[in-house]
């Protein structure tokens, strides 16, 4: 199944690889909560504070459904 | 150090000692304990009895970095309390190495007279009769002022809504490139200032009186390992720097917080044609600047310079708030007219936050389609033009709502709501609601302890934890003020260390132990003023209330109300 992955702030600095500008896609194999997904795309966790699947806040421990749109977050501060 | 008393009723100017009760105060602080005892809490704040002061941070003009702010303070023409609105750029440093701790603007000028302010130097300062800069905009201003006083001159004005006495207009500031940039936007100080008959103070940049510190290396070991820490942090040290304030948009747009259309939704279809990263990808394909100092002492770089096609320069800096007061809030998604809009609130000398609130208002009346920016520019040059319609934005969201009979005006003590919905953030209701200075983010920003850590440390959508969460940091926040410290550069404080060093450096400032217990008693006790103030003005536990739109409408795309009791309100500051 594939997911599709947006990397925001400067996440993309982060990411073993070369980020595409339009995102990136994901295939897996089988179904994976949100914080695995992080460790697949080898990012450090404690870099990621938000996570949204299809517009909507996910939990780490949450399902990613398939052809989902996921956007990694990072630390919020200031106002 | 000393006070600089100046009167625009008999055009005096007089230098001050401080007295004894004063020792130790700064920025909030000050402004606040002055204004309890010097102004009639009933009074007429655009009257001659209100007073207008300017207090750089207890740490400005230290070597502690990002100490650049300017605390501003009177009796609130807009809220009807009490007020401290701070702001960045060059005045608080440069007036804490001119030796002034405070400057007390009081009386009001009659005959029509207008007046600048000339801060000379560490021992002489006059006023200028200027009645021809009047409803001058604040870019030509400067530019005219640069030219006749110096180019390196701090200059700290009004533009015309501040002239005209409109309850939006900010005091702006100038940046490190001499531009009018930075606001003291929130609660109409402008309006005070336009009331005292003053357009600018002008302000020496080469001061080099030493500020008193009992005990310098401490001082210095805790402020070095303070900006260390700062520059080590992911949010000041890289996201901030890359980005702006404006990475904020995605996060609270996700968490279903970022009001739309007048916070009929919390989420906005256009985003991510507004987001911070695509404000940094534009700024970076025209030539702009998406990394710029702004502030003295500021090692963080969170400015901007956003240009057009041709590189020529439209704004700095292009903030967060103003994405979201000019962007979701109006429906707007093109992110050249929120440029725009944000110049022109600069220029003009208003706060973004209530302007943005205040067509937010009118579009939702029917005034106009949501996203129709053409007109939300052009309303926003009618500020300066004084056309009745102009003002009316001027005079922000409880007038646009009161002339179109339109009940759903997002305001808490008449001052319009920052970019967080407090129904998907429940804490942001209780710091909206309670804080004695109006609905107003930066009084206790709980954001982060309802989103973070995948989903919050407290349930967003719920009220518990949020009462004690919000008072928590209100006091915290009163205390930042106090010192001066630049918001962003909480960073350094966020460990037991940091805090630690800030005690430090506070008793090796003022030569006694310092605690946390010092550092709460100090943040309680400017709150407990400014609240007193409020009750003596006739503000009462009803003004602590969020409009019945967010008790009634539930908010997509989560459909939450606010949950948190009146009760629950009442109890935040029970003091």
């Amino acid at each position: 199944m594939k997911v599709y992955v947006k990397l925001q702030g400067t996440l993309p600095d982060h990411y073993q690889g070369t980020y595409p500008k339009a995102g990136l896609e994901v295939e897996l194999n089988e179904p994976i909560t949100v914080a695995e997904l992080v460790d697949i795309l080898g990012i450090p966790r404690e870099r990621v504070s938000l996570v949204s699947i299809n517009g909507r806040l996910a939990k780490a421990d949450a399902i990613v459904p398939k052809e989902a749109e996921v956007k990694l977050l990072q630390q919020l501060s200031g106002g | 150090m000393k006070f600089l008393r100046v009167n625009l009723t008999t055009e005096t100017v007089n230098w001050e000692e401080i007295p004894q009760e004063y020792t130790g105060l700064g920025g909030r602080a000050l402004t606040s304990t002055m204004v309890s005892n010097e102004v009639p809490p009933t009074c007429d704040p655009l009257g001659a009895e209100n007073k207008l002061i300017f207090a750089p941070g207890f740490f400005s003009g230290t070597m502690l970095v990002n100490t650049s702010r300017l605390s501003v303070g009177a009796k609130s023409p807009l809220t009807g309390g009490i007020k401290e609105s701070n702001v960045g750029g060059t005045i608080a440093f440069s007036l804490a190495r001119l030796g002034i701790a405070a400057v007390i603007i009081e009386g009001q000028a009659v005959d029509g007279k207008y007046f600048l302010l000339n801060i000379e130097d560490a021992n002489s300062a006059f006023l200028v009769s200027a009645p021809e800069l009047r409803n001058m905009r604040t870019y030509a201003l400067t530019e005219e002022l640069h030219g006749k006083f110096g180019e390196d001159k701090s200059i700290t004005c009004i533009g015309p809504a501040g002239d005209s006495q409109l309850l939006s207009a900010s005091i702006q500031s100038t940046d490190l490139d001499g531009r009018p940039c930075r606001a003291a936007g929130r609660g109409g100080l402008g309006a005070v200032m336009g009331s005292k008959g003053l357009k600018a103070l002008i302000v020496d940049t080469k001061g080099k009186v030493p500020v008193n510190i009992a005990d310098q290396e401490s001082f210095k070991t805790s402020a070095k390992a303070y900006a260390k820490d700062v520059l080590a942090d992911e949010f000041s040290g890289e996201i901030l720097p890359a980005l702006g304030t404006a990475v904020l948009v995605e996060a609270i747009n996700a968490a279903g917080a970022f009001p739309t259309n007048n916070a009929r939704f919390g989420q906005f279809d256009g985003v991510e044609k507004i987001s911070g990263e695509t404000m940094a990808k534009v700024i970076k394909e025209r030539g702009g600047k998406t990394t710029h100092k702004g502030c003295t002492q500021c090692i963080i770089n969170c400015s901007n310079d956003f240009v057009t096609e041709k590189g020529e320069f439209v704004t700095s800096s292009l903030e967060y708030e103003t994405i979201w007061a000019m962007g979701g809030m109006i429906g707007n998604d093109n992110l050249d007219a929120i440029a725009k809009l944000d110049f022109l609130c600069d220029d003009i000398g208003l706060d973004t936050i209530n302007t943005g609130n205040a067509l937010a208002v009118a579009f939702d009346a029917g005034y106009a389609e949501f996203g129709d920016s053409e007109t939300a520019i052009r309303l926003v040059d009618e500020v300066a033009e004084g056309t009745e319609m102009g003002r009316l934005i001027g005079n922000g969201p409880d007038a646009v709502g009161a002339h179109f009979n339109h009940p759903r005006v997002p305001t808490v003590k008449g001052q319009g709501m920052a970019a967080y919905d407090p129904r998907a953030i429940q804490g942001m209701a209780v710091t909206y609601a309670t804080s004695p200075m109006g609905a107003d983010h930066t009084a206790g920003w709980v954001v982060d302890q309802n989103l973070e850590a995948f989903g919050g440390t407290v349930n967003a959508h719920g009220a518990e934890g949020q009462v004690e969460i919000s008072r928590d940091t209100q006091i915290h926040m009163a205390a930042v003020d106090t010192v001066g410290l630049c918001d962003f550069a909480q960073s350094g404080l966020a460990s037991d260390e940091g805090i630690g060093n800030v005690y430090t450096m506070m008793s090796a400032k003022l030569g006694v132990p310092f605690s946390e217990e010092n550092w709460s008693a100090l943040g309680t006790k400017v709150i407990k003023t400014e609240i007193e103030f409020n009750k003596k003005a006739g503000l009462t536990n009803l003004d602590d209330r969020l409009p019945p739109m967010f008790y009634n409408e539930p908010l997509p795309p989560y459909n939450v109300v606010v949950k948190v009791t009146e009760e629950q309100l009442d109890s935040t500051f029970d003091f």
